[in-house]
């Protein structure tokens, strides 16, 4: 028998307990997987959509929405002349109700620009021409909302026609439906406006000459803010607020977890009064105690991480798969975020053992002789 | 052995324990467990504490087992203080041990694990403290009941395996209160003959705590204790009694 075997046994002994605590925490850890990989998730998302339109700067005005302003599109004029712009690409992008789904992606892209390229159709064809009134589909904007090529669809008072269905290469582009800019500008009464400009830069600019790029742009843009694809999203005001959220309610969630492990151990503390008083009467040092309680709460806080990454994980792919969330996004399960939220819940084990721990070192050893 | 604790190989005649005016107050003075009580015990003596209920019996098995601290007065270890001892989880741990009345078994490990509980701060390996755990119990009869648990066991059997356990850090000095106050006759003749051969065998000081006047006359001294004083010592009576 090793210390470990007499630490795993304390918890052993009162199953119920300790599977509720475990539940308990677990809960916590699979808030913190599941909100904290979807927030990250959606980061990830969009920064592979831009990736798959093939934009290297993001001019756009992420303020506090979660689809950027709208500004006018004679703005492109200003950054055109600028130097490493290869091309630009102007976008209106929304989240609208569409038909079943409570929330789609809706990418409307200037007739003829370079974010076209990269849609592969898997099934149809493009539109003709800018005015035609049909939309192409992302594969899985197409199974949400059971289309095929040829079938009606609405889009606000406005009924057009599937004309094809491409692999977008990345989630956001996969779950969008996709029409030309004049076409939603017109449905949507918002003529000559965009709300994101998409530049491609010249072959061979570097990053420092991109990132020079989007402080000239600001200049000369003050309607929208230049940032490189990658940290676009990141930086909106809008996904701060998620982040600051998932967090919030992942830490609310890990703060119900330590009270849920310390009541657990600090009845174990009382209930094993007189075991502890045994053993201390038996010769074990007040230490070993301290690190009994300790190990056995830190043993609880990892089995309950274990356990909650696995539910989050379990739970997060359930979600992704909901009709109302599919296709807006795919949740970052890396191995880091899993390690990172079994850690927070060794953590969050040993500290809640630390008062129960301390409350077993001050028992006396003399109540061993009574009872 | 550590320099905190005195050490235990000595000649059998060499004082063990040697209290003076020992006094043990609780509730700030209101209840006088101990109000002055003066004894040594020699190496290898088997002493019986008698007394009624209340006489301080217990108070001051705890102060020779250094699970609280006298009041006033001095209790010596041979020849150190134990209320000095900077450690005194280490003198338990390595020069006692302890045997209760209700056996105090720790329910959820077996009599083989148990037996090993007092082995922890002995730094000896898993399968050290294993091997001796097994073999204690073989000494005590139980080599057959090595996996089972204490619910499983008759009182006879959960007190030897108390004994077993209180064997397991090789102390010299078995402090034990009422062994025999939970068992029937039969048991409790079989745990006494135990603990006599302990005490004759290995040679070791036992101090047992009993209200059996028949197990009080198996011990070699016998200390009756009344109103937190010793009424009588046995020893000094002999004493007396040859001069």
């Amino acid at each position: 028998m090793t210390f470990l075997t007499v630490v795993a046994r304390g918890l052993i002994r009162r199953p119920v307990r300790t599977g509720l605590t475990l539940l308990g925490i677990s809960i916590g850890i699979a808030a913190v997987v599941a909100l904290v990989g979807i927030s990250r998730g959606f980061e990830s998302s969009w920064a592979s959509g831009m990736k798959a339109r093939g934009t290297d700067v993001v001019v756009s005005n992420l303020s506090s929405a979660l689809t950027p302003k709208p500004f006018e599109d004679k703005v492109r004029e200003r950054i055109t002349p600028l130097p490493h712009v290869a091309a630009t690409c102007t976008i209106l992008v929304d989240l609208m109700g569409i038909e079943s789904s409570s929330m789609m992606f809706v990418s409307a892209r200037e007739w003829g620009g370079f974010s076209w390229e990269n849609l592969k159709l898997t099934a149809g064809r493009m539109p003709k021409d800018a005015m035609e009134p049909v939309v192409i589909l992302g594969r899985t904007a197409a199974e949400v909302l059971s289309k095929k090529i040829g079938d009606p669809i609405q889009i606000e008072t406005r009924e057009l026609t599937v004309a094809g269905i491409i692999d977008g290469g990345a989630i956001v582009e996969d779950g969008s439906v996709i029409l030309s800019l004049p076409l939603l500008q017109e449905i949507t009464g918002n003529q000559g406006k965009i709300n994101i400009i998409d530049v491609r830069v010249t072959p061979g600019t570097t990053e420092a000459e991109v990132k020079t790029l989007c402080q000239e742009i600001n200049k000369v843009v003050p309607e929208g803010k230049a940032m490189p694809a990658g940290d676009n999203i990141g930086n909106s005001q809008a996904y701060k607020f998620i982040r600051a959220m998932s967090w919030g309610t992942s830490l609310l969630a890990v703060l119900v977890g330590v009270l849920g492990v310390m009541n657990t151990m600090l009845m174990t503390v009382f209930e094993r009064t007189q075991e502890i008083c045994i053993l201390l009467a038996l010769g074990w040092k007040r230490s070993r105690i301290v690190r009994l309680i300790l190990w056995e709460s830190a043993l609880l806080g990892f089995s309950g991480g274990v356990v909650g990454v696995i539910i989050g994980g379990i739970g997060v792919k359930l979600l992704e798969h909901t009709p109302a969330i599919r296709g807006l996004l795919e949740a970052d399960l890396s191995p880091q975020l899993m390690l990172m939220s079994v850690l927070i819940s060794l953590v969050v084990g040993v500290i809640s053992g630390l008062y129960p721990a301390w409350r077993s070192s001050r028992l006396p050893p003399g109540q061993a002789l009574h009872g | 052995m550590t320099s905190s604790t005195p050490s235990s190989a000595s000649p059998p005649s060499q004082v063990v324990y040697e209290a003076a005016n020992l006094k043990r107050e609780f509730d700030d003075g209101k209840v006088q467990a101990l109000r002055g009580v003066d004894f040594s015990i020699l190496a290898g003596e088997f002493v019986a504490i008698t007394g009624p209920s209340g006489c301080g019996k217990t108070t001051l098995l705890q102060i020779l087992g250094a699970l609280i601290k006298p009041s006033s007065g001095s209790l010596l270890y041979r020849g150190n203080s134990l209320a000095d001892l900077p450690d005194p989880s280490e003198y338990r741990a390595r020069e006692i041990g302890f045997i209760f009345q209700s056996f105090h078994l720790l329910p959820t490990y077996t009599t083989l694990e148990n037996v090993q509980m007092p082995m922890f701060e002995m730094g000896w390996s898993a399968s050290e403290r294993r091997d001796r755990a097994a073999e204690l119990l073989k000494s005590v009869g139980l080599g057959h009941r090595l996996d089972q648990f204490p619910a499983k066991l008759s009182g006879g059997e959960r007190q030897r395996v108390a004994i077993a356990r209180s064997l397991a850090n090789g102390c010299s000095v078995l402090l034990a209160d009422e062994p025999t106050g939970n068992l029937d006759s039969e048991n409790a003749e079989r745990v006494m003959e135990l603990l006599v051969n302990l005490h004759t065998d290995k040679h070791m000081t036992l101090v047992l705590i009993t209200h059996d006047q028949g197990i009080a006359g198996t011990a070699s001294r016998t200390l009756r204790m009344k109103d937190g004083r010793v009424l009588s010592d046995s020893a000094l009576t002999t004493t007396l009694a040859a001069s």
